[in-house]
């Protein structure tokens, strides 16, 4: 079998009165794409975050390639320079181009002289098919060019796994289409991915396994066949229900 | 001495209140601006230091700072406080300092926390995060209120001449004792103030909003 | 410090003088400036280019500049003289009229146009539709503004020992002049300030949280 990339165990996030994330545990290994999804509020974007340790966990662990990202005296930042993220609401950086805000990691986190960022930034941007437009403002363009920079931007330094917090919800329809083709392409070169969507055909087509998340814990597992023929639990049937038919309306 | 004379002879004191106005200004800059961001990102016990910082220098009178630093501070401390020159950048520039932190906390505000995590997300350790992400865009997001802080410093300069610093308002008021001419020097005075004043916070006002406008650096 | 004491009765006159100004000024201040924020924006345009000119001097020239030019200038144009107190009520209230009309506009842009069409759409006139549906709005946003603007007219009125008004600052100079006790009598002077600062923007929050409308706000 291929090396487990990510894992977290027991992992648990508490905010003052609500329980965000509990008692998860997961594994990604290397090359694999699993989706989760599940109801808003259910604390999907939270568990993202305490994998990327963009905030601390409550209890539980987080291992990236067997190391220990919750031990105390982790260095978060070298950790966090190998693991990819996509935003929902993308959060590029307004003062720089498209090019900037790709470069940036591979100037200061990498430490890569100039031209060689330029140029690794630059392929980033064709591989998202957003190199005409390098020297844009985020502004000045789309939304979904703006998150296609923003994919560019968290796989430019070639991160173990890239985790993708609803990479396409805050777009219109029309949007979305660019941006998962985005996806798919990264799918067929092997790429790991941890993925919050609700697009359902997308899924299908590039999951390994889903994961149907509710009230902050993983409620079932299964390959897309699964889901889309019997889930075995009463929540996800009546999610998937809802997912299928918003589909079809689309 | 007529109009054209008196003008002549208050242009003498426009260096030193320019040199007081910009100096306090980049005072305030450089002490402002690592202040707002430990307000924002530092450890409880920096906040509330902080706080009582700009509380104290924003709450009382430059009048009665300068006083107290001039004559009080300089009593115990001739040197540096009995340099009015010092104690007028000095006063002018911690309060300067006090304003501009909250300048540029309402711009870490307004830019809002996603973008620092943005930044973290890529690896860039929170120094680097603030230098490369932050920073930039809060420069950009304050200058309007900068605007208004310079031109705030250019008038409050004229408090330094009570302390001996021979301003624009010193020559004005010597003039006026000189001649008994009680109205010429206060009129060129107020108009050169005005012009010290309006041009440059009105340019910073404008370039500010627009560079906000065409970033988008105002969240929707 | 218990040198101070025997002061008490100075320092509370001087404290009830700064009292006097700070609120007559804020408030007369209001008044006008509503009245200059609504001649700006309904008046036509020659009333808004004097407005404009109006605010321009008062907002950019020091208010050391205003009160020698009310007190100097003007009373020896018309040959007379003029009460230094008096001359305080009226430039402070001038001065922040200058600064609150801006407010008042900026609260007025926010509700306007919509709310205007609503009121004039059930047969009211424009000048009832500013009395009853604009104003009442804009003058509830505008209090939080005029809560800093408060602050900064009291940090201001200290300016009034130039024409010899004994208010908090001047008497402060007097007493820390005889003792050389500069550092003390003008922390005693900060602190009263700083508490007399901190009392009315307080009954101003408290007000504003009392009367406020949900879910209309200026962000400052
Ligand atoms: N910083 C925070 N402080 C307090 N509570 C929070 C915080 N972040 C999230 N929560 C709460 O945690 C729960 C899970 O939120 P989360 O954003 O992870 O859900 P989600 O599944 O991503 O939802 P959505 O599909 O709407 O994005 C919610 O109840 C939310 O209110
Ligand atoms: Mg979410």
């Amino acid at each position: 079998m291929t090396e487990i990339v990510m894992e977290c165990k027991n992992l648990w996030k508490i905010y003052k009165d609500i329980v965000a994330v509990r008692d998860v545990s997961l594994q990604i290994r290397e090359g694999e794409i699993k989706l989760i999804f599940g109801p808003s509020g259910s604390g999907k974007s939270t568990l993202l975050r305490c994998l990327a340790m963009l905030t601390t966990p409550t209890k539980g662990d987080v291992f990236l390639r067997g190391e220990c990202l919750t031990k105390p005296g982790v260095d978060l930042n070298k950790a966090r320079a190998r693991i990819g993220f996509v935003f929902q609401h993308i959060y590029l950086f307004h003062h720089l181009t498209a090019l900037g805000n790709v470069e940036l990691a591979l100037r200061h986190v990498l430490k890569l002289p100039k031209d060689e960022a330029r140029k690794r930034a630059m392929s980033a941007l064709e591989e998202v098919k957003m190199e005409k437009w390098a020297n844009y403002y985020p502004a000045q363009l789309s939304g979904g060019q703006q998150q296609r920079v923003g994919i560019a931007r968290a796989l430019a330094r070639n991160p173990d796994i890239i985790l993708l917090d609803e990479p396409t919800s805050a777009l219109d329809p029309e949007l979305t289409g660019e941006v998962i083709d985005t996806l798919r392409d990264l799918a067929k070169k092997g790429t790991t991915m941890l993925i919050v969507s609700h697009e359902m055909p997308f899924a299908q087509e590039v999951a390994d396994e889903m994961i149907f998340f509710d009230e902050g814990t993983i409620v079932e597992t299964g390959t897309p066949e699964h889901f889309f023929t019997n889930p075995s639990t009463e929540r996800a049937k009546k999610f998937m229900m809802r997912l299928i038919k918003r589909t079809r309306r689309e | 001495m007529d109009a054209l004379q008196q003008l002549a002879l208050i242009l003498n004191g426009v260096t030193s209140t320019i040199t007081v106005s910009i100096v306090s200004f980049f005072i305030g800059i450089f002490v402002g601006l690592p202040l707002s961001f430990l307000r924002v990102y530092g450890t409880k016990s920096a906040q509330i230091l902080i706080d009582a910082f700009e509380k104290f220098f924003r709450g009382v009178p430059e009048l009665v700072l300068l006083l107290m630093f001039y004559f009080g501070v300089g009593l115990y401390f001739p040197f540096p406080f009995k340099n009015v020159f010092f104690t007028a950048n000095f006063v002018l520039g911690l309060r300067s300092a006090a304003n501009q932190s909250q300048i540029f906390r309402g711009a870490i505000r307004g830019i809002g926390d996603e973008q620092m995590m943005a930044a973290m997300s890529l690896g860039l350790s929170k120094v680097k995060s603030v230098l490369y992400v932050m920073l930039p865009q809060v420069i950009i997001y304050s200058t309007p209120g900068l605007g208004s802080e310079y031109a705030l410093l250019i008038k409050d300069s004229s408090y330094a001449y009570l302390i001996g610093v021979v301003d624009i308002m010193a020559y004005a008021v010597w003039i006026r004792k000189a001649t008994m001419d009680t109205f010429t020097p206060y009129v060129i005075s107020a108009f050169l103030y005005i012009l010290l004043t309006f041009p440059i916070a009105t340019f910073l006002d404008r370039w500010g909003s627009r560079k906000k406008k065409q970033l988008g650096l105002e969240r929707r | 410090m218990e040198f101070l004491l025997r002061y008490l009765w100075d320092i509370l006159q001087g404290f009830i003088v700064t009292v006097e100004v700070t609120l007559f000024g804020a408030f007369a201040g209001l008044a006008l400036g509503t009245l200059l924020a609504l001649g700006d924006l309904y008046g036509g345009r020659v009333v808004s280019i004097l407005i404009g000119a109006y605010t321009e001097f008062f907002r950019g020239s020091p208010i050391i500049v205003q009160l020698f030019f009310f007190y100097f200038s003007i009373p020896s144009l018309l040959e007379t003289t003029f009460d230094a107190f008096a001359v305080g009520l009226v430039v402070f209230a001038l001065n922040s009229a200058a600064y609150q009309k801006g407010y008042i506009k900026g609260a007025i842009a926010v509700i306007s146009e919509d709310q205007m069409m609503a009121a004039l759409s059930l047969g009211l006139s424009k000048i009832k539709a500013i009395f009853y549906v604009i104003l009442p709005q804009a003058l509830r946003l505008v209090i939080p503004a005029w809560s800093n603007e408060f602050c900064s007219l009291t940090k201001s009125t200290a300016a009034l020992l130039v024409i010899g008004v004994k208010d908090l600052t001047s008497v402060g100079l007097r007493i820390s002049s005889w003792h050389f006790r500069y550092v003390e009598t003008f922390l005693v002077v900060a602190i009263i300030y700083l508490a007399w600062v901190t009392v009315v923007t307080k009954i101003a929050d408290e007000v504003y949280e009392r009367v406020k409308i949900p879910g209309i706000e200026i962000s400052a």
